[in-house]
């Protein structure tokens, strides 16, 4: 994820800057007041940054993008120390990991922005989401992979944007593709990996702001493996039939000359309305919602 | 023989007292240049200000041979002081990173292509390749070269006289000792766990990322509770937060203002020099 210098524009470098010295600010005026009260808080935070900079300190060169992929750790840190906090340590750690030649100087704003900003705010996010109503370990690990996600298509924005300015959204798409390989297995590894942290840190108890979470049952379990299995199937079919080079317009033109010729051009007025991706996702939350309210009930039915 | 002594003792006397002297002073510039560290003529401040700014010159920079010379100039540096191992060992990830996009550009970017059987690359794409390649690795050779002849105190004196936030200096100033005892602790906890029969290379991955998240969350837990217990030991000998204000740092000499002048003046014209003589 860490861009190294000599790649963005100069007015990339001071743009990512500007916004990441905001955050940063603001981090720290809530820093200084929870020092204020409880000065312990220093050395935790200062830990939690040595714990950031070890996490993403080990990298892998990615191939077309200009940078490389690695676990962010900002999820981790934003569960246990806050997400404000949190982008202060990044920007911190991503200074001392300019001198060891992962990233830049000149591009702390840009790193600061994808890793310790959008991943870290993203993860904090899903985790708050979920928090009470999934499982600990599920909440924290899914922010870890979200986190991860997130950092990556920030990162690969930041490269389309200074470096192909004509044509963005074409190469946003390109970049986020070039680190798919690398980066999807290892989003998966820090899924688990905070998963595990965080789970672990929650038993010691001492932690005040970990709380359990919602206990998990088994239907929980199974419905999350057979989510992950399915997701895991159509994302690797997709990218193999995208590098065959396969039209991924989708099977609409074969429903609708083969399945239903007398159907309506328009399909579903309120997907058309809204937009596919909102209008699937709101299918998928209805069907899941009743499915779920209704399940216990049509088990014992049946 | 001893004709000199007798008929002109004059020069013998000159050449006495000349060579005596010269011994004395000889050996002093010795002394004097053997305790002198070549790295430190450049003030810290200026070192990292010049730095920022160069880099930001290489990234503007249409032709590869200003930033190549960099690089040039920056292993000559390393050898002169005698840390090329190091300095070489750190630029290896920059250099294979470069190289990625150097490949790429070659083989993917430009529309004229020349075929070889398998493979087609383009004289236009490796061109814009050599020339990223070039700007990527001599601004990580820049980088590593002045971590190198920069101690941590040095840098976080640096980032103060910049007037950095004072809490972002103290989350430095502990985060780099922690950065350390983190990595090691680590290692030892490692080495149990695997004494133990835990990350074993039969085992899943699963059962490996509970092992290593496991020695994770034990360090955290472990390491926060010793680092809270120094913080109050430090408290209760007088530390304070906010201690590292600006009073007392020592301020910038007409000689470094000199130097920071000439060096920025030489960025404004290696620019000159690669748009106008190179264009």
């Amino acid at each position: 994820m860490h861009i190294s210098d000599g790649i963005l524009e100069p007015k990339w470098i001071f743009f990512w800057y500007a916004i990441s010295i905001f955050f940063i600010g603001l981090g720290l005026r809530i820093i200084n007041k929870r020092v204020k009260e409880e000065p312990v808080y220093l050395p935790r935070l200062s830990l939690m940054g040595a714990v950031v900079f070890v996490i993403s300190v080990w990298h892998i060169p990615v191939p077309v993008t200009g940078s490389s992929s690695h676990p962010v750790g900002t999820p981790m840190s934003s569960i246990i120390i806050g997400p404000s906090a949190t982008v202060v340590i990044s920007a911190i750690a991503l200074f001392f990991q300019a001198f060891v030649a992962h990233g830049g100087l000149t591009t702390i704003g840009a790193n600061t922005f994808s890793m310790g900003i959008a991943g870290n705010f993203g993860g904090y996010f899903v985790y708050r989401l979920l928090k009470n109503v999934s499982p600990l370990w599920f909440s924290a690990g899914l922010a870890g992979l979200a986190g991860s996600i997130i950092t990556y298509l920030t990162t690969a924005l930041q490269l389309a944007l200074s470096l192909n300015p004509g044509n963005v959204l074409y190469y946003w798409k390109l970049y986020s593709l070039g680190f798919i390989p690398t980066q999807l297995p290892l989003a998966f590894a820090e899924f688990a990996f905070t998963a595990y942290v965080i789970k672990y840190i929650s038993e010691t108890g001492c932690m005040e702001n970990i709380s359990p979470g919602y206990p998990g049952d088994r239907f929980s379990r199974n419905a999350l493996l057979l989510m992950f299995s399915i997701a895991a199937i159509i994302a690797i079919g997709a990218y193999i039939g995208y590098l065959g080079g396969v039209n991924m317009a989708g099977t609409d033109s074969t429903v609708e000359s083969m399945a239903a010729p007398s159907a309506s051009r328009g399909g579903i007025r309120l997907i058309s309305y809204i937009g596919e991706p909102l209008g699937f996702a709101l299918i998928g939350i209805t069907g899941g919602l009743i499915t779920g309210y209704f399940w216990s009930e049509l088990r014992r039915r049946s | 023989m001893l004709e000199w002594l007798s008929a002109d003792p004059l020069n013998g006397i000159i050449i006495t007292i000349t060579f005596f002297i010269s011994v004395i002073i000889g050996r002093y510039l010795r002394i004097k240049r053997a305790g002198e560290n070549k790295s430190k003529l450049i003030d810290s401040r200026i070192k990292i200000l010049f730095l920022f700014f160069l880099i930001i010159s290489i990234t503007l920079m249409g032709h590869w041979y200003i930033p190549i010379g960099i690089l040039v100039i920056c292993i000559f540096i390393s050898l002169r002081l005698a840390i090329f191992r190091i300095f070489g060992s750190k630029l290896i990830f920059p250099v294979l990173l470069a190289f990625f996009i150097l490949v790429i550009q070659t083989l993917a970017n430009g529309t004229n292509k020349i075929d070889y059987g398998i493979i087609s690359v383009s004289q236009e794409g490796f061109e814009s390749g050599f020339l990223i390649f070039a700007r990527v690795v001599a601004a990580a050779s820049l980088a590593i070269l002045f971590l190198s002849t920069a101690s941590e105190n040095e840098i976080i004196e640096t980032m103060r006289w910049y007037r950095v936030p004072i809490t972002m200096l103290d989350i430095s100033s502990l985060m780099s000792r922690y950065i350390r005892a983190f990595s090691m602790e680590a290692k030892k906890m490692k080495m149990a766990q695997i004494s133990r029969g835990g990350l074993s290379g039969g085992s899943g991955y699963l059962k490996k990322m509970h092992d290593i998240a496991s020695i994770t969350g034990a360090l955290i837990i472990r390491a926060l509770v010793r680092a809270e217990l120094v913080y109050r030991a430090m408290l209760s000998r007088g530390w304070k937060h906010g201690q590292l204000s600006l009073e007392g740092a020592q301020a910038l000499n007409l000689m470094d203002l000199l130097i920071g002048f000439i060096l920025l003046t030489g960025i404004i014209i290696l620019i000159g020099i690669d748009r106008v003589m190179l264009a």
